[in-house]
């Protein structure tokens, strides 16, 4: 049986109708009406983290710029607010390793081929990743990993994604695919996750968004015309 | 599971019938049963969520709230010492038991015509096919002085007409009369879809009474109870009398789809009526002529049709369109068959007041199960999506695509509607699953 | 202290395609049944309400109508000596969760199955000889054929409002359908679904090397649809919300979209959901169930006592219920011996992908789940594998399903793997590549099966499911054989550069990447209880009032989707269950 919710219509419809009745016949009477509540509070701005701190911050708002730059093909990750987005993401369950299995025992010795068998959620692996990367920068150049010229920004990141980095703490592949991966997520999901700001990521590549409807579009050869459009309606 | 409604009507019966079978003639009772369901009874006298009859279903009205009655056969809170004359005088004359007008939330200026022996298969079913509750009735809520019920009884006298068993007119097609007798009585469709006078009365009872019977409703609770008339743009001229039987069984046309209140009228009236009554009211409405003398044929015109193919969506409102609803009511206004309702030509979109279209756009609407057709289809919101203007927008460019013509709306029509419906606020992305009733 | 509810006729355990199906079968046979599904409510409306569903962060990376690992998983090694890991994230193979199971975000590809693949082993020995089959492969017959399955397949394409092109209707060639496919007793529902660019490029350059292609079949409706339950399907408007989606459009076959409406319908339907069933209860001889005890949401230990249990689970839950309940002799791979476990297979996934210049537009992110073209020359035993010395073999296809670019970005060999030149790449290549698939077969091996990990456990307590699987040579050789044929065809459509994707020999199965998610057998159906789980109508050997329905009946690998087959099978136990057991409750097939 359908729910009642959808029934409400025809009931409130004869009852209002009729129960104005006695108000007419009786004495002229007025109908209050609700104002219905008011728009959603605007997007803060600048974004303030909640998991970051101010160190790590820097960290991954130095990493992302230089793994998705502002260049010629337009904005980076920074500008389409994949920090704001990784940040949120790990207040959630997943960056809580709650979508993971997650019991013991663990095994750092596994083989690629078994996938991650770490005890490190996404928390932890920024946690201890950036902590453990910047002390490397301090040791090596003096200076933190986002204090570096990009040039040596850049040959770190190569670094971090083919092994060659000791961090002690953890694998340093770990520490950039798990960067890399957020930061695409970033750059290419629904901006209602906080990044891909003005569609930038879905424009650079022509994916049209949350538009679900190709019909007209099937079988043609053709450039698809119309700008992305984002759950919340936003055009890019 | 829930019990089906229909379901429900039998297991009663078999429930009752070691107490009440000394008088109960089953045919009867069918019979009582059927035409319960041709007057929808259950929807008014059932609370959500209450059992079925026992009333109790509040009214929130501007001068206090009202309560459905409780028309089981419990002798202490319903209608079990209700003699034949008792239940007769409530249903066809408006006058309760103890004496006093009734609301006429109850339509019994429709009731009036329906025949003493259709009275009489209501009452058997009602005193003996229908489970006794003993749900105690609750006041009404409404302060002396708008309590008077004298008013009402002025009321009566001046709009409710004579009560007299329905006669077919003299040669009258049966099938006609037939439809006549259950869409002007029990089926009291006027009640929603004829306009009201100055004192709320339906300005006409049936079809003899002139071109604003069915002529359909001025907004109410936002909704437009449309015209039932045969007007091609705005009335069902367009439709056939199979269209229309088959809307009324399952709620859905290859055209199509029902929504608002008429839902609750498919589900738990209309599906169950036979497909003689189906056909006899297809044909008694579409007997109505168009009220519009100047009214012409819709016809369709794929110049929006064929800009939005070659990716031009310049027109006003067409992005909007492209971007909220092409998808499934597609760039050519035709929509699915059975699943997504065309808008071009669609008599709900070409109508004057655009009132139902609006609260369908800001609320969207879930397309019921029917036996015969249990599929629900849910539209979904976009109050949250589009602000006033945009939905003045996108209503003006489906008003005016694809060879609909009606007049445009204004972004504070939009902004009345919003703040009158319960809909998810402007720039919130809701959860739908916060938007549906729990399921168990 | 577990409270016991008042007995109905079935319990069906797992409310997906093969729950729905039995459930709908059992009322309309007269039965009280209870569905239980361990998962949440799951609709179209809310869970795939549109514009909301339309995110591939929530639904795809995050897996929202997925298993939830967190509370059960498998684990899996590579060799009966080594020690299994835990599958902690998903990536392999997505299992659903909730009503519908995996069939609300499955892709809605709908085959059959090439008939001699119901006789594997016979048709391999009598084409090939005996020998042909390498030792340790335990492929076996299904004890079903074809032409008994035929009505259940065409039932089950109605219900589920298939679109494609028929070759032969009734012994006659009716259209340009797949010409290796086999007889039809009527066309499909629909017709099948436009060709999207990609599959176009991909049609033309396969019959130019002389290949037969066709349109997949595909529970994607191409039009309006109204099944034989009275159900309605929308059409399809290619917006690549499929896998891994509840279908916006109501056009994707769904059990929620096709059969639930139905159901709901019915007086003598239940269906509980957030009801994980522990085990299936055996009387004390361990000859009869007499029901399930589940967990309730709360964490209550329910008893629901039943006549019949269907155990209709995802394939490896299936077996995991099995082995948890003692129905059947675990399979022990040393000796050979035991049932519930044996013949563990998975299918073999090649892919090539073509980069195109910029005035080929094949739009990935238009698509269907289950639409494409595809060819068969190379499919099952269609070709002569005499000189190959390979089982199995593979279609190959263009099934654009609609590519999103976090998870469905691919760059052409030697583009940055970040940076600005990932960016150019990016913007260059994401609306000119189209991918196609070798999806192989996977043959069943002594070595490969399922049992329970001795280590780890799920949220309630119970020992994980361990998979003990590998590639083995034949497959090595039957992947890399066909995906140099389907290498011709790539190469007719003239892109920029091609990357193929293929296993070397020697790689170990990687649970890091999506191969399919069509777990098979398990729990195998076959003509002998010394060597099946299930009889012909998917019945317990060992305890009669049980039949296990699903992939797990599979005795191996196909090249083709598993869900048309499960759907077919479980009309099929559903009639034998309607016009035999019933009238007579005991084994339908004396071992």
């Amino acid at each position: 049986m359908p729910d009642d919710k959808a029934f409400n219509g025809r009931r409130d419809f004869l009852r209002k109708t009729l129960a104005v009745i006695p108000a007419i016949t009786v004495a002229g009477y007025g109908v209050a009406t609700t104002v219905a509540s008011q728009a959603a509070p605007t997007l803060q701005n600048p974004y303030r983290p909640r998991f970051f701190t101010a160190a790590e911050w820097a960290f991954v708002n130095a990493a992302v710029a230089r793994l998705i730059p502002s260049d010629a093909n337009g904005p980076g990750a920074v500008e389409a607010g994949v920090p704001e987005f990784i940040d949120r993401q790990l207040e959630t369950a997943y960056g809580h390793g709650n979508l993971w299995y997650m019991q013991a025992p663990f095994s750092a010795d596994a083989a690629p081929e078994f996938g991650h068998q770490l005890k490190l959620v996404p928390r932890d692996i920024y946690r201890i990743g950036i902590a453990a990367l910047d002390r490397w920068c301090q040791s090596q150049h003096g200076k933190v990993f986002a204090e570096l010229e990009p040039a040596g920004q850049d040959d770190l990141l190569r670094q971090l994604e083919g092994g060659h980095l000791d961090l002690q703490d953890l694998p340093s592949t770990l520490l950039f695919s798990q960067l890399w991966q957020n930061t695409r997520e970033g750059f290419f999901a629904d901006p209602i996750h906080g990044g891909n700001r003005g569609l930038v990521g879905w424009k650079l590549v022509g994916f049209p968004g949350a538009r679900a409807d190709f019909m007209d579009w099937v079988d043609r050869n053709e450039k698809y015309p119309f700008p992305p459009v984002s759950i919340s309606g936003e055009r890019g | 599971m829930k019990l089906t409604p229909y379901l429900f009507g039998l297991s009663a019966l078999f429930a009752l019938g070691a107490a009440a079978a000394e008088t109960a003639d089953p045919e009867l009772l069918k019979k009582g049963e059927y035409l319960a369901r041709a007057g929808d009874c259950v929807a008014c006298h059932t609370a959500k969520g209450g059992q079925p009859f026992a009333g109790g279903l509040p009214m929130e009205t501007p001068i206090g709230t009202l309560f459905s009655t409780n028309i089981t056969p419990d002798r202490k809170t319903g209608i079990g010492d209700y003699s034949f004359e008792d239940f007769d005088l409530a249903v066809r004359h408006g006058i309760a038991k103890q004496g006093y007008t009734l609301y006429p939330a109850m339509p019994y200026p429709s009731y009036a015509r329906v025949t003493e022996p259709d009275m009489r298969a209501l009452y058997a079913y009602f005193m003996q096919g229908v489970a006794p509750i003993e749900q105690a009735n609750k006041d009404s809520a409404i302060p002396w002085p708008l309590s008077m019920r004298l008013p009402l009884t002025f009321w009566r006298w001046v709009f409710a007409p004579e009560v007299k068993d329905f006669a077919p007119a003299k040669d009258q097609d049966p099938v006609l009369a037939r439809g006549a007798y259950l869409v002007d009585g029990l089926g009291h469709c006027g009640a929603c879809h004829t306009p009201r006078g100055i004192g709320m009365q339906e300005k006409a009872l049936s079809a003899g009474e002139g071109a604003d019977f069915l002529a359909g409703s001025a907004p109410l609770e936002g909704w437009i109870a449309k015209s039932l008339r045969g007007d091609q743009r705005t009335g069902i001229g367009s439709w056939s009398e199979a269209e229309l039987v088959q809307f009324l069984r399952t709620g859905r046309t290859n055209r199509t789809a029902v929504f608002g209140g008429m839902s609750e009228v498919v589900v738990h009236s209309m599906q169950y009526m036979s497909d003689a009554d189906l056909t006899a009211i297809a044909r008694y409405l579409k007997s109505l002529p168009a009220a519009n003398p100047g009214d012409q044929a819709y016809a369709y015109d794929e110049k929006v049709s064929k800009a939005l193919y070659h990716g031009d969506d310049s027109k006003t409102g067409a992005a909007l369109y492209v971007d909220n609803c092409a998808a499934c009511h597609r760039t050519d206004g035709q929509g699915y068959a059975r699943v997504f309702p065309a808008l071009a030509g669609n008599p709900v979109v070409n109508g004057d007041d655009a009132t139902s279209l609006i609260h369908i756009v800001l609320k969207g609407d879930t397309m019921p199960a029917t036996h015969q057709a249990p599929s629900t289809f849910t539209m979904p919101p976009f109050s949250w999506r589009l602000n006033d203007q945009q939905v003045a927008d996108v209503v003006n460019f489906i008003r005016t695509s694809w060879g609909n013509q009606a007049p445009a709306v204004s972004a504070e029509q939009v902004a009345h509607l919003r703040a009158e419906l319960d809909v998810p606020p402007l720039g919130q992305i809701p959860d739908p699953h916060a938007l549906v009733a729990p399921q168990h | 202290m577990a409270t016991t509810l008042k007995p109905v006729n079935a319990v069906v355990v797992g409310f997906g395609w093969a729950g729905a199906i039995l459930a709908k079968e059992l009322t309309e046979a007269g039965l009280q049944v209870v569905a239980l599904e361990r998962g949440p409510h799951q609709d179209t409306y809310p869970d795939g309400a549109y514009p909301n569903t339309l995110d591939e962060l929530t639904y795809n990376s995050r897996g929202k109508l997925f298993q939830d690992l967190s509370k059960s998983t498998v684990t899996i090694r590579h060799g009966i000596d080594g020690t299994a890991l835990p599958y902690r994230q998903l990536s392999a193979f997505l299992p659903g969760n909730g009503v519908g199971g995996a069939g609300l975000h499955w892709s809605g590809v709908h085959f059959r199955i090439m008939p001699e693949e119901l006789r594997l082993r016979s048709h391999y020995e009598e084409r090939y000889g005996k020998g042909f089959i390498p030792e340790g492969m335990t492929i076996q017959d299904y004890g079903v054929s074809y032409e008994e399955l035929e009505p259940h397949f065409d039932f089950a394409e109605k219900v589920f409002g298939t679109s494609g092109s028929a070759y032969k209707v009734k012994g006659q060639v009716v259209g340009d359908g797949n010409p290796f496919a086999p007889d039809r007793s009527d066309n499909f529902p629909l017709p099948a679904l436009k060709d999207v660019h990609s599959a176009h490029l991909f049609r033309k350059a396969a019959e130019e090397v002389g290949m037969h292609p066709y349109a997949m079949p595909a529970a994607n409706a191409s039009g309006p649809w109204t099944n034989p339950y009275g159900v309605q399907m929308g059409p399809c408007n290619f917006c690549g919300f499929c896998s891994g989606y509840a279908c916006y459009m109501y056009s994707k076959a769904s059990p929620n979209l096709n059969i639930l409406p139905a159901l709901k319908q019915s007086e003598l339907f239940e269906l509980r959901v957030n009801s994980n069933v522990l085990r299936v209860n055996l009387d004390s001889d361990g000859k009869r169930a007499t029901g399930v005890t589940y967990v309730d949401a709360q964490g209550r230990e329910i008893v629901q006592p039943a006549d019949l249990v269907i155990v209709s689970a995802f394939q490896f839950h299936n077996v995991h219920l099995m082995l948890l309940s003692g129905i059947g002799k675990p399979y022990d791979p040393r000796t050979g011996e035991g049932v519930v476990g044996k013949n563990f297979a998975y299918q073999n996934m090649a892919t090539i992908k073509a980069f195109f210049d910029r005035d080929v537009h094949t739009n990935p992110f238009i698509g269907t789940g289950g639409g494409g073209v595809a060819v068969d020359d190379f499919n099952s035993d269609n070709f002569d594998h005499g000189p190959l010395g390979f089982v199995g073999g593979s279609p190959f296809w263009v099934n654009q399903a609609g590519s999103k670019p976090i998870r469905g970005l691919t760059l052409p060999p030697g583009a940055p793997s970040w940076g600005s030149g990932w960016k150019q790449a990016a913007k260059d290549a994401y609306t000119h590549t189209l991918s196609m698939d070798a999806h192989g077969s996977n043959m069943s091996y002594r070595d490969n099966y399922l049992d329970l990990d001795p280590t780890y456990k799920d949220a309630y307590g119970q020992p994980l499911l361990r998979m003990t699987f590998d590639w083995k040579e034949n497959e090595y050789k039957m992947t890399r054989y066909v995906t140099e044929q389907m290498r011709k065809i790539a190469e007719a459509m003239n892109p920029k550069t091609i990357a193929v994707h293929v296993k070397n020999f020697g790689d170990h199965f990687n649970t890091r990447a999506y191969q399919t998610t069509h777990l098979l057998g398990g729990a195998i159906m076959g003509s002998d209880p010394k060597t099946s789980a299930v009889n012909r109508y998917l019945q317990s050997w060992d305890v009669h009032n049980v039949f296990v329905i699903g992939a797990s009946a599979f005795p191996q690998g196909t090249g083709y989707n598993p869900t048309g087959l499960v759907a077919a099978l479980a009309y099929w136990s559903a009639k034998a269950i309607r016009e035999q057991y019933l009238k007579n409750p005991g084994p339908l097939v004396q071992a």
